[in-house]
């Protein structure tokens, strides 16, 4: 995780989903013109949460970029470069992952199939992580839309990792952070997609800007069946997938064969 | 099972012993409040002197095993600024949490300080006006301490509910199973306490009000174990009575989940069932049988035994189940 200076943070304007009450960016020009990027930060987070009567639960996030990426799982093969690559470029410690490609098996022979789930940071636009996080170490950031964790004020409580629907934060063993996926903020900051897209055989990972109509993945999800992962967690996910089959061990019917291997250390798909 | 939990003995731990503590406290606070014409008679205050000497330790003790249990300890105080120098609270739980438990430990070391006995410690003058302002003290002490020991005892479960991605945890049911827990097992430290420091002297009425209190804290420690089990009955109502997230997470507790013999057993069986008709007998022999209320000394130490070892498993189950579920599908 690339390690961020405070005073690198910026207006973070968190305003209600509702497109209607939406205001052009006058509260944060004005906020960030006052106070300069951290404080307006805070200022926008506690005045928001306080609660706007008949708004969503949680607080979307607004940002000029918004990072995502779209996985079309008819084209991966589970051949876990993209976790290989993930762990060398991050240079991710044994028994944890911030990338990770789960497989589900299902049926009885001869009609069985074996899907393939490649997993990251959905790095959602209404993240619970932020919001539970006590120190403020976590946030959106507003150019790109990338959630981030601040090494220089994390503590390592876990709190974020219980909160994450996705289970994608863990402990760094090594730094004592909480860590997980940045898409790579080191190339993508300077023009290059993520390591993962960068080396995926099948071609299945489009990255680019959801924000931006005429961006590759903008047309992609237009132009195909795309799904997130539990969406009723009301995270707003930026990874979307295309054939996700939502098959699993929990809700499977009765006398049917599914058996989930995570790869993710350890952990299921419910921990 | 526990090689994978995120969180385990300090946070467990620290739920159980800030119960205690903030139980402890609250009761010391009442009775204190109530003074000398409630039905603790003129041994009131030996009964707010024990819970006032109890509540912070293992408060601060379960904080620092907390502050243990983080990636970073020393950075420990980076919960209690955000990165708004003038506005330190952020929508974190946990944020809150840390600004409440610091005042109350300030405030309860100062209400325990108040409570001891600086005359005979210091046999001087020093002695003497230490005494003096720490009569004048404990009031007002005791009106800081009840909000913020019910706070504590509130905010160990709020803590755990706010997350929507632990659906056994986010329930508000779990903040007032956690809540009556304090009280009851807070009331059982002070139980222990004063039957250990108790020491008979022959005067039959000391022996008697030492009696009368007894019975008080039993009687009052009997309903919130029925009150609890109340609540237990609705947390399982509430999650029978749903779809999705938190009727498959709640399997985890039921008979034959993976923590469901120890839930029933060890919590219901041991912890909340077994002291209440205990107590009940007690309680029933004296008011209806109008027998002097006397328990024996082995059972006026197991009763709160019991009681603090099912509160440990409240909080053990529900922090273990919480994260041994999360939200179903994909």
């Amino acid at each position: 995780m690339t390690t961020l200076p405070t005073g690198e943070r910026q207006a973070v304007g968190k305003q209600p989903h509702d497109p209607s009450t939406e205001q052009p960016s006058g509260r944060r020009e004005f906020l960030r013109t006052v106070g300069g990027g951290a404080v307006a930060a805070a200022a926008a987070a506690v005045g928001v949460s306080a609660g706007l009567p008949g708004a969503r639960a949680d607080v979307r996030v607004e940002t000029d970029a918004e990072y995502g990426m779209l996985i079309d799982l008819r084209r991966c093969i589970g051949c876990q470069a993209c976790s290989v690559a993930c762990k060398a470029e991050a240079d991710v410690p044994m028994t944890v992952a911030r990338s990770w490609v789960e497989y589900t098996e299902k049926g009885h022979y001869p009609n069985v199939s074996r899907t393939f789930l490649p997993r990251l940071c959905n790095h959602c636009s209404a993240p619970h992580c932020v919001r539970a996080c006590p120190t403020g170490a976590t946030y959106k950031r507003p150019q790109d839309g990338i959630v981030v964790i601040d090494q220089g004020i994390c503590i390592g409580c876990l709190y974020c990792a219980q909160a994450c629907p996705y289970s994608v934060r863990f402990l760094n063993p090594v730094t004592r952070f909480a860590d997980k996926c940045d898409l790579c903020i080191h190339r993508v900051s300077n023009g290059v997609v993520p390591s993962c897209v960068n080396t995926c055989q099948g071609r299945a990972r489009i990255f680019g800007d959801v924000n931006d109509p005429e961006s590759e993945i903008s047309q992609a999800l237009a132009r195909n069946p795309v799904n997130v992962l539990r969406r009723g967690m009301g995270t707003e996910p930026n990874v979307y997938y295309i054939g996700l089959d939502f098959t699993d061990e929990q809700t499977k019917r009765p006398g049917e064969y599914v058996r989930v291997t995570t790869h993710q250390g350890n952990r299921t798909r419910r921990g | 099972m526990e090689t994978h939990l995120m969180w385990s003995w300090p946070i467990y731990w620290y739920l159980f012993l800030a119960g205690i503590g903030a139980g402890a406290t609250t009761i010391s606070a009442a009775v204190l409040w109530r003074g000398p014409g409630g039905n603790f008679g003129p041994r009131y205050f030996d009964v707010a002197k024990l819970g006032a000497l109890i509540g912070p330790l293992p408060v601060i003790i379960g904080t620092g095993f907390l502050i243990f249990e983080l990636g970073r300890p020393f950075r420990a105080f980076n919960i209690m600024v955000s990165n708004l120098w003038y506005a330190p609270l952020n929508p974190s739980p946990m944020n809150f949490g840390g600004w409440m438990l610091l005042p109350y430990g300030v405030f309860g070391i100062l209400y325990a300080a108040a409570f001891l006995p600086w005359a005979r410690w210091f046999p001087g003058g020093f002695g003497a006006s230490a005494e003096r302002l720490a009569a004048g003290a404990r009031k007002p002490l005791s009106m800081i301490m009840a909000p913020l020991s019910i706070a504590t005892a509130v905010y160990t479960a709020v803590l755990l509910g706010a997350i929507p991605s632990r659906p056994l945890w986010n329930s508000p049911v779990i903040a007032a199973l956690f809540t009556v827990s304090a009280f009851s097992t807070g009331i059982a430290a002070i139980m222990l306490a004063q039957r250990l420091t108790w020491k008979p002297n022959g005067d039959a009425q000391a022996e008697r009000h030492f009696q009368n209190s007894g019975q008080v804290l039993t009687a009052a420690d009997m309903i919130l174990i029925a009150t609890e089990l109340f609540v237990i009955v609705l947390f399982f109502m509430y999650s029978q009575l749903t779809v999705g997230d938190v009727r498959y997470a709640v399997e985890v507790l039921l008979p034959g989940g993976e923590l469901g013999g120890l839930f029933w057993w060890g919590l219901v069986g041991v912890g909340l069932l077994l002291p209440f008709f205990v107590e009940l007998y007690f309680i029933l022999r004296t008011t209806r049988g109008g027998r002097a209320f006397h328990v024996p000394y082995a059972i006026e130490i197991l009763v709160p035994v019991a009681i603090m070892i099912g509160g440990f498993i409240l909080r053990y189950v529900i922090v273990v189940g919480g994260q041994l579920t999360g939200p179903v599908g994909l």
